[in-house]
């Protein structure tokens, strides 16, 4: 999908639309979730500091997030995947592997299943989304990017080594900024530079990921497309050079790790209703103690006070620490409601 | 006091009685019968303060008197005698009891019989009669419905209604819904009340075969009287939930099929469904009922289909296997018909052959289907 949360926001509130907004991040201290294709011009990204977005975009308007209702759609984008096959891999909410090689309508083009797809997502939701088809995921993946938004990008086997050979190595799929840092420094910007070393060089550079680039940068990806793929918790922790023995000391640590966990709930948007503090004592003791709340953990703020509450509320927690970590769990699974027993309503 | 009897007919009467015997006494002597002598006449009882349960047996006594005696002992000595007249007498002063086999003295420490709490007497009651095998099979029919939830006490009995001639049984544990109604009895009142579980389980395992119940009650006691066996239980002092308000009176669709099928169908799907919820699901077309279950976390799935005859538009319901097997098992008609609206409102099963004498309406609640 193209600026999801962005785009959900402007379908339904069409005063929003052709306007720069951000979806979250309007808090003192919160990130941008989603930014919309307006906004992007200006420079505002997701996971961006509001502030840093507003000084990049004085127009960016903040409205908040109602992930309920991405949810929601997410489930009827969904839907819609499972009229063509069974063989879905959800990414995140608004993107999804579909291995359509036999499919429920019995079509020979994958493109034009894609095309079908986009032209249903649009005509029933109003959202636009992007497709990228080719023979394996890794390209599928990419290709998807290319001509985003409300686009289609088709790679096929002629193209595939050539394409990747062309393409700047930050586009890679799995190449995050640091990888990339890593590559521009080995004067690594393309796929046929990452093409000159061999598996062994790339193995020794970036260990076991370097085995995955040389395949990938030859269009070897022969994993399936996995059906289910099911995240029970989500978190961060860190070990410190020297015992902390205050609380203060430890939620300016918490803060931390909060910002850390919240890049990483969004990226993954597994958003829980239960928060774990884990401490770990100078001799080696973990203790934990958690909290299940009654609206989804959605926000850094609330990661802070929940983690702050239960930093000073909680009984018998270590005077000193050498790690602490925060974990969200407790994920709203998508069929909410099912399997449920209905009682009488006396 | 002293008196003899064949082993076998006390151990007979003393099973009977032993039921209504707490595993968990609040006061020791509850963990002991009473023994009460009259006129030849050895009166036995056993309660838990909730359910008593006594019996009379004849006996060849001197004197009269009475004497609580450790249940567990005694009836475990018993089991162990093969059938002969057997001698107990009891110390007056102290309450040691001695039984006598032909085989050797047993000796054991009773308790004075003045101690053992007093069983409500049947005063200030109303009446009805009811035959012994009428009153088992509306316990039968009834009983597996009823809650153990103990936060909500009135739905742990069955409300029984009486109007006149007529008697209904109520039973649910908030998921399923029994209602049986029957006409074979004798009253002149019109009233309801709760009966706790254990009592009718009790009940069910010693009624006879034949003959008239004598069913008394007043506002806390209800009074079973059989030969010379009765069972006083007291009553769930609580307000029995307005099930009429929950009978759906508008369930358009409908599916008749034979109930043994049915129930086979139910028992061999519910094997691969989730154990958590044992959801099966029906989906329902004009002439064909697809029957299937799956538990998502050990792959396990299952379908059949099976015919039957709808009037409706195609559905697809979940229920919960376990109970819908149990109700059908109560039924006793060769088809059952399914009255249904939609996926999350209740079910009412009942048999297509209706009886003069007898009604029974099940509902169930649906186990809600995934997106």
């Amino acid at each position: 999908m193209d600026a999801f949360y962005a785009s959900v926001e402007q379908r339904d509130f069409p005063e929003l639309r052709g306007k720069p907004i951000a979806v979250g991040g309007g808090g003192r201290r919160g990130v941008v979730a989603a930014a919309s294709y307006e906004a992007r011009k200006f420079g505002v990204r997701s996971a961006m500091p509001g502030y840093k977005a507003r000084a990049a975009c004085p127009e960016l308007i903040f409205v908040k997030s109602r992930f309920e209702v991405y949810r929601k759609i997410s489930t009827q984008i969904r839907a819609i995947f499972a009229e063509y096959t069974d063989l879905i891999e959800p990414l995140s909410l608004d993107e999804a592997f579909l291995d359509v090689t036999e499919n429920k309508k019995g079509m020979t083009s994958a493109t034009l299943i894609a095309e079908e797809i986009r032209k249903r997502i649009f005509e029933e939701l109003q959202l636009t989304a992007s497709a990228g088809v080719s023979f394996n995921k890794f390209l599928a993946k990419i290709a998807s990017d290319i001509n985003k938004p409300n686009g289609i990008k088709v790679i096929t086997p002629d193209e595939a080594i050539p394409f990747l050979e062309k393409l700047p190595i930050e586009k890679f799929f799995g190449v995050g900024k640091v990888t990339a840092a890593k590559m521009h420094k080995r004067n690594i910007f393309t796929g046929a530079d990452l093409k000159a070393y061999s598996e062994v060089e790339l193995i020794n550079l970036f260990g076991k990921s370097g085995r995955y680039y040389y395949k990938m940068v030859r269009a070897q990806d022969d994993r399936q497309v996995k059906t289910s793929r099911i995240r029970k918790s989500l978190g961060a922790e860190r070990t410190f050079f020297e015992d902390i023995n205050n609380k203060n000391a430890m939620l300016a640590e918490l803060h931390k790790i909060a910002a850390t966990v919240y890049e990483r709930i969004l990226k993954s948007e597994s958003f829980g209703y239960t928060i774990t503090l884990k401490f770990k004592s100078p001799d080696f003791k973990i203790c934990t103690r958690s909290k299940t709340v009654q609206t989804l953990i959605d926000d850094e703020e609330i990661i802070r006070t929940l983690a702050k509450e239960l930093l000073y509320e909680s009984k018998n927690i270590p005077d000193a620490v050498r790690l602490l970590g925060i974990t969200i769990s407790n994920f709203p699974n998508d069929n909410a409601g099912a399997g449920e027993q209905l009682s009488f309503d006396f | 006091m002293k008196f003899s009897v064949s082993s076998s007919e006390l151990l007979k009467q003393l099973q009977m009685a032993s039921g209504a015997i707490g595993s968990n006494p609040v006061l020791p002597i509850l963990e002991d019968f009473l023994f009460v002598i009259e006129n030849k006449r050895l009166r036995i009882a056993a309660t838990d303060l909730e359910t008593s349960i006594t019996t009379e047996i004849e006996v060849m006594a001197d004197t009269d008197g009475s004497v609580a005696i450790p249940a567990k002992i005694l009836l475990d000595t018993l089991k162990e005698l093969p059938t002969q007249p057997i001698t107990i007498s009891v110390n007056e002063e102290n309450f040691a009891i001695q039984i006598t086999s032909a085989f050797g003295k047993y000796k054991l420490a009773g308790e004075n019989g003045q101690d053992f709490p007093k069983i409500p007497d049947a005063d200030g009651v109303d009446n009805i009669k009811v035959q012994s095998p009428t009153l088992t099979k509306a316990i039968s029919k009834t009983l597996f419905a009823t809650s153990n939830d103990e936060l909500r006490p009135s739905m742990t009995g069955v409300y029984f209604q009486v109007d006149f001639n007529k008697l209904t049984f109520v039973a649910t544990d908030a998921h399923k819904l029994v209602k049986y109604t029957f006409t074979d009895i004798e009253s002149e009142v019109s009233t309801n009340f709760i009966v706790p579980k254990k009592a009718l389980n009790l009940l069910k395992g010693i009624l006879p075969a034949g003959g008239e119940v004598s069913l008394a009650f007043n506002n806390s006691n209800a009074f079973f009287t059989f030969g010379d066996v009765k069972l006083v239980c007291r009553l769930i002092d609580a307000r029995y939930p307005d099930y009429n308000a929950v009978i759906p009176t508008d369930n358009p669709h409908t599916l008749t099929l034979g109930r043994t099928d049915f129930q086979n169908s139910l028992k061999r799907i519910a094997i691969y469904a989730n154990k958590t919820t044992n959801q099966v699901i029906l989906n329902i077309n004009d002439g064909s009922l697809t029957v299937s279950a799956q538990d998502l976390d050990f792959s396990n799935e299952a379908t059949e289909q099976m015919a039957c005859t709808y009037e409706g538009e195609p559905l697809n319901i979940g229920f919960n296997a376990k109970f819908l097997i149990e109700m059908l098992g109560v039924l006793e008609s060769d088809e059952i018909k399914m009255a249904l609206s939609n996926p999350t409102r209740a079910g009412i099963l009942f048999p297509t052959e209706k009886s003069d004498d007898e009604e029974i309406m099940m509902l169930v609640m649906p186990v809600m289907l995934s997106n």
